[in-house]
């Protein structure tokens, strides 16, 4: 493989365009004659739309039209599961009838010549509803949980239950013993850039210039929902500005613009409030977790019992990877893991950067760091003890595994050895400091993907993926693959991506684009280079090329991502304030196309995996279902000045059974493994464990 | 999402502004800096208003030394009362608050005058009216009066403001000989509203603590100020909190975080006054 | 609502400088100044990303100071003289910070870097070689939910080193 490029700090290509404002978001794409569309939220949080008084609305000036289930067309909702979509249940039917099924949820949508005037008539909408009382807490008696329908048997990809040995029994007869309750708070998103559509119809062909990161699958689900041929929908999305994961669906809101464009006959700009998206655009779930260990007393696990249950909404099921890493961790007889979900009020939840494994690792390395105490044994020699030779869970050697080089990397880096073990023993003037560590792991995920090369007379190419780059570079790093598979300089490479009229591309989630987009693309480059070969004449020539993974190599590896992740905390002794002072994180994440990109993208993940520890909560109102801080100033994130110290570093890692390119992914196992870090060094620091997340002053104090 | 305004017409000065109120019977509101009332008409917290604009009106701003007093324009920025020499020198609890309030880009717009009449419990500015004992310089149709902060913050909000009146100034003792200010607060993060602040004004006569975000209103703790003015010592006088504050449980921190706090900054502001 | 409130102008007229070119216009009240560049100018450089001030991704500047686009109104620019990522770029007035930026990969999804810039600048331009803790408390009311912060504060900590050297440092 040529690596001329791939592997360099290669500057962002598009690097320019944002720093001068010349990248295009959504709700930058003005059309002539657009007009624009606010949607009315919901104001209960279960019950039914009794009566819509439009009459003040629609005299004021400008108001065009107010739709609601009482005038929207029905659409046609033809089945559609995308590959991002809850495999059970149906998504939410938008503006086709009277039930409200979750607080916020859209009931009508206005459309007027300006903002302003679309803003004031939704403000003058009077609706009634019948309400009930929603149940929002997964907590409460009024809930049941369920086993989702998909986690059901051994083969689901998420299973409900798994089990080897008798973890129960081993549980009971453990020498040493830790068995505990975790509980991590819902969460959104919250990217920079609110969502925003912009739709126009020409005839019974629709272009939607939107916020996305998988547009071909807004493409297939607008085509879906209104009952027309795929090809007919096109997907414009060249910048996303942030997801997250929030953009991996989608939601209502696209539908919402695409049916207004389509009543009112001219082309509709509508982009969501930060406090709409809150509402209607998922949420990291809330989850419960029991995790209880048993062990040797020279620290050799015994039984590891890992039961999570998170949220979930009435109509969709959605599910993730809370007790997925809990099998393969560590090496252990008897391990038994149950998964459940709790439907409830809401919207439905959805994928956030390192969705499940996030809050899952925070309860299993918490619970780890707690049995090191126990047994009086350094945490991360007690992980070398358990360390496996192959993927227990599945009998399958490890396609690569790095996690102890992460951590003896790490350590020497963060200086591990100068951590007096003993907590609360640590001081620096007013604060009492504290050092822990945590493991981080995500699957190594590839989706087939198709690319296409052309090669231009003047000796460029042009490569097209309907893929996305939501911040990580996925600009940069694919011009990089291509320009080594061509053997081109940078400069002489253009990618495009973003378009559904591209060739497919997987979602740009589960830090799997790389890998995919990289491995189609070069297919892409050589099927080019081979039909250039034999026809030198004609100019542009060009050809796709396709990637997926080799199911016999799938089958013989377990593969993931491991990682070890350090944080320093300094608790202020008299306010109970936490100051992260410095964190770190060591990563084998195979091979690094752009060191440059990597660490941006590791340090961001590590300052979400900050936030989900000690600030993020979305608070919901238990009396109605009102979501209480959906603003930025009231749902905490971190700033510039809660940050101090933030390192990322990677181990040499080959690995070449994942993918052709070597290559893991790294946007979700940066997040994932931050979060117990912080929480293991809180308690080094003050003695307390604390279980609950966000974990804030008041916890300290009072603890 | 868009400013709920109704109206709005730029004051050409102050007998304009105060005639636009007058005429306007409360539907009207007065936009200075409008780092918080444009946030609200955004949020549509407040309903529809029509809007004065203040900010062409020069004889508002300004910061000069009268007498013993400093007295500071309505519409002078938190910029500039942070980088003010007249402020650090003469009181510098307000200097040392100014930078405490949110960001630079709000700062730069952001008016004392503003922040007193929209009387944010957990701001700074209220409580360093309340412990430097100043005066509010409020206009309207039938004239000027001054109102010492202690009557100024009535409630949550809410000022002894009448709807035709508007702030012109306020009017700060300037620093005897001896005197020592602090100003401190903490906040869960970085430029955010405090949890619990104090602006401690500590006089050879005596001492002042006006505490924010522990009240409806910035409240000043009088038992422990007589308590320290006894000789009690910084716990002591901590103790006695308790009875003067009154803070709420909320979405941001239960009351019991709150007085802690309030505790802890008593005794670091004394600390910090007393070194 | 009253007469007298109904006889405030729902709509003003203003006459400005943005980047440096005369504007004449008449605006809605309710019209924010970000909106106003966004839909009625076609400056969409200046991002909403929460529309009550807090997050900074509006941030510009206004007679030479920076401001959130957000929490002002187009009806308040009368006489104003406005800049944007858009205007500075063509002066050169950010050309140091942009390449620092892109040098030091300090944007990822971009969406916060124009009103980053500005709140970069404004520190910058109170010169000397501002602390790192001075830089982070200066560009706190800049959200970014990418990067870290880390890169950020050494790009604006090594344009800093670099202006106050003399040195120039080329887009």
């Amino acid at each position: 493989m040529n690596t001329q490029f791939v592997g360099q700090p290669i500057r962002r290509v598009d690097g320019r365009l944002k720093v001068t404002g010349g990248a295009r978001y959504a709700a930058d794409f003005n059309l002539d004659e657009h007009v624009y569309a606010v949607i009315v939220n919901a104001t209960v949080g279960l019950g039914r739309i009794v009566s819509i008084d439009q009459a003040a609305a629609t005299r004021l000036p400008g108001v065009i039209a107010v739709i609601s289930h009482l005038n929207a067309p029905r659409l046609a909702y033809h089945p559609h599961k995308g590959a991002i979509d809850p495999a059970t249940g149906e998504r939410l039917h938008v503006l086709q009838g009277d039930q409200v099924r979750f607080y916020g949820q859209p009931v009508a949508v206005v459309v007027a010549d300006t903002l302003d005037q679309a803003e004031r008539a939704a403000a003058a909408l009077s609706i009634t509803y019948a309400a009930k009382r929603p149940a929002v807490d997964p907590s409460a008696s009024d809930t049941t949980e369920i086993m989702a329908e998909a986690s059901k048997g051994p083969k689901a990809y998420y299973p409900a239950d798994t089990a080897r040995g008798d973890a129960d029994a081993a549980l009971a007869t453990a020498p040493v013993r830790i068995d505990a309750f975790y509980d991590t708070a819902r969460e959104n998103h919250n990217p920079m850039e609110p969502h925003a559509t912009v739709a126009r119809w020409d005839g019974d062909r629709v272009t939607l210039w939107s916020k996305t990161q998988f547009v071909v699958n807004e493409q297939a689900e607008i085509a879906a929902i209104f009952g027309i041929p795929t090809e007919n929908v096109q997907v414009i999305s060249p910048f996303v500005g942030g997801g997250f994961g929030t953009t991996l669906r989608t939601w209502s809101h696209v539908t919402i613009a695409a049916l207004a464009a389509r009543q009112v006959g001219r082309p509709v700009k509508l982009a969501l409030t930060r406090k709409q998206m809150f509402f209607t655009t998922g949420h990291r779930p809330r989850s419960l977790q029991r995790v209880a260990l048993g062990a040797t007393p020279d620290g050799k696990l015994t039984s590891i019992v890992h039961e999570g249950r998170g949220e979930t909404s009435r109509y969709e099921e959605f599910i993730e990877a809370l007790t997925a890493g809990t099998g393969f961790m560590y090496s252990c007889p008897n391990v038994r893991t149950q998964y459940r979900i709790v439907p409830l009020d809401t919207g439905t939840p959805n994928h956030m950067r390192g969705p499940g494994e996030a809050q899952g690792m925070f309860a299993l390395e918490c619970a780890m760091d707690e049995l090191s105490y126990e047994l009086g044994i350094d945490p991360i020699e007690l992980r070398r003890r358990n360390e496996p030779e192959i993927d227990e869970s599945t009998g399958k050697p490890f396609s690569s595994r790095s996690l102890m080089p992460c951590y003896d990397r790490g350590a020497e880096l963060f200086g591990w050895a100068q951590r007096n073990p003993a907590p609360r023993s640590m001081r620096d003037d007013r604060e009492y400091v504290g050092m822990g560590c945590a493991s981080a792991t995500y699957p190594v995920l590839f989706s087939p993907t198709r690319a296409r090369a052309r090669l231009l007379a003047d000796g460029t190419a042009e490569i097209e993926v309907a893929a996305s780059d939501m911040g990580p570079g996925t600009y940069t790093s694919m011009t990089q693959v291509a320009a080594d598979a061509l053997g081109l300089p940078l400069d002489n490479v253009r990618f495009s991506l973003g378009r559904s009229d591209f060739p497919p591309a997987p979602p740009h989630g589960g830090s799997q684009t790389m890998a995919s987009v990289g491995s189609a693309i070069r297919a892409a480059c050589a099927a080019v280079l081979e039909a250039a070969a034999r026809n030198r004449e004609v100019r542009p020539i060009e050809a796709e090329g396709s990637a997926q993974r080799d199911p016999e190599v799938a089958a013989r590896f377990s593969m993931h991502s491991f990682g070890a992740v350090f944080a320093e905390v300094g608790i202020d002794s008299d306010v109970g304030t936490i100051r992260v002072r410095r964190a770190l994180g060591v990563y084998g994440a195979g091979r690094i196309v752009n060191p440059r990109l990597a660490l941006s993208q590791c340090t961001g993940g590590m300052v979400g995996g900050i936030g989900m520890a000690l600030m993020e909560r979305t608070m919901l109102d238990a009396r109605d279902g009102r979501l209480v801080n959906a603003h930025m100033a009231d749902y905490l994130m971190p700033v510039n000045l809660d940050i101090d110290r933030l390192e990322a570093h990677f181990v040499d890692e080959e690995d070449p059974h994942v993918n052709p390119l070597g290559v893991k992914g790294l946007g979700e196992i940066a997040l994932v493994g931050m979060a117990p870090a912080i929480a293991n060094a809180i308690f080094h620091a003050t003695g307390t464990r604390l279980r609950n997340l966000p974990i804030s002053i008041e916890n300290v104090l009072t603890a | 999402m868009k400013a709920a305004a109704a109206g709005y017409i730029r004051a050409n000065d102050l007998p304009h502004a105060i005639s636009l109120l007058e005429q306007s019977r409360g539907e009207a509101r007065i936009l200075a800096g409008g780092q918080s009332l444009i946030a609200s008409l955004n949020l549509r917290l407040a309903g529809e208003t029509a809007l004065i604009d203040i900010n062409g009106v020069a004889e508002l701003s300004g910061i000069e030394l009268v007498g013993e007093q400093l007295r500071i324009g309505a519409l002078t920025r938190h910029r500039e009362l942070a980088s003010s020499d007249l402020v650090a020198r003469h009181v510098p609890a307000i200097a040392q608050a100014a930078p405490l309030i949110a960001h630079a880009a709000i700062r730069n717009r952001g008016t004392i005058g503003g922040s007193l009449a929209y009387a944010d419990p957990a701001a700074e500015l209220p409580a360093c009216m309340l412990a430097l004992d100043a005066q509010i310089v409020v206009r309207g149709p039938a004239g000027e009066r001054r109102v010492r902060a202690g009557d100024f913050f009535v409630d949550l909000f809410t000022t002894d403001l009448a709807e035709d009146e508007m702030i012109v100034a306020v009017e700060v003792p300037v620093a005897v000989a001896g005197e020592r200010q602090a100003t401190m607060e903490l906040a869960r993060r970085s430029g955010d509203y405090a949890l619990a602040g104090i602006v401690l004004v500590d006089r050879p006569s005596g001492v002042r603590a006006a505490f924010f975000g522990v009240g409806p209103t910035p409240i000043l703790a009088t038992g422990a100020m007589a308590a320290i003015d006894r000789g009690a010592s910084p716990d002591e006088a901590a103790a006695l909190l308790e009875g003067d504050l009154q803070p709420l449980d909320d979405v941001h921190a239960p009351a019991a975080v709150r007085l802690h706090l309030a505790r802890v900054l008593l005794r670091r502001a004394l600390a910090a006054t007393r070194s | 609502m009253s007469d007298t409130a109904q006889s405030f102008p729902t709509r003003v007229d203003i006459s400005l400088t943005v980047n440096g070119e005369p504007v004449d216009a008449r605006v809605d009240v309710s019209r924010h100044l970000v909106d106003f560049l966004r839909l009625d100018l076609g400056l969409t450089g200046a991002h909403a990303g929460c529309e009550h001030g807090v997050c900074g991704a509006c941030t510009l500047q206004v007679d030479g100071e920076i401001v959130r686009g957000c929490l002002m109104l187009a009806a308040q620019l009368d006489g104003a003289e406005v800049w944007t990522v858009e205007g500075l770029t063509e002066t050169g007035a950010l050309a140091d910070l942009q390449a620092a930026f892109v040098e030091r990969n300090a944007l990822q999804c971009g969406f916060c870097t124009p009103g980053m810039l500005f709140a970069a600048a404004d520190i910058l331009a109170q010169g000397g070689q501002p602390s790192r803790v001075a830089i982070r408390e200066h560009i706190s009311g800049n959200y970014c939910r990418c990067t870290g912060y880390e890169a950020v504060v050494d790009a604006i900590e090594t344009v800093a080193g670099a202006r106050a050297r003399g040195e120039e440092v080329s887009a």
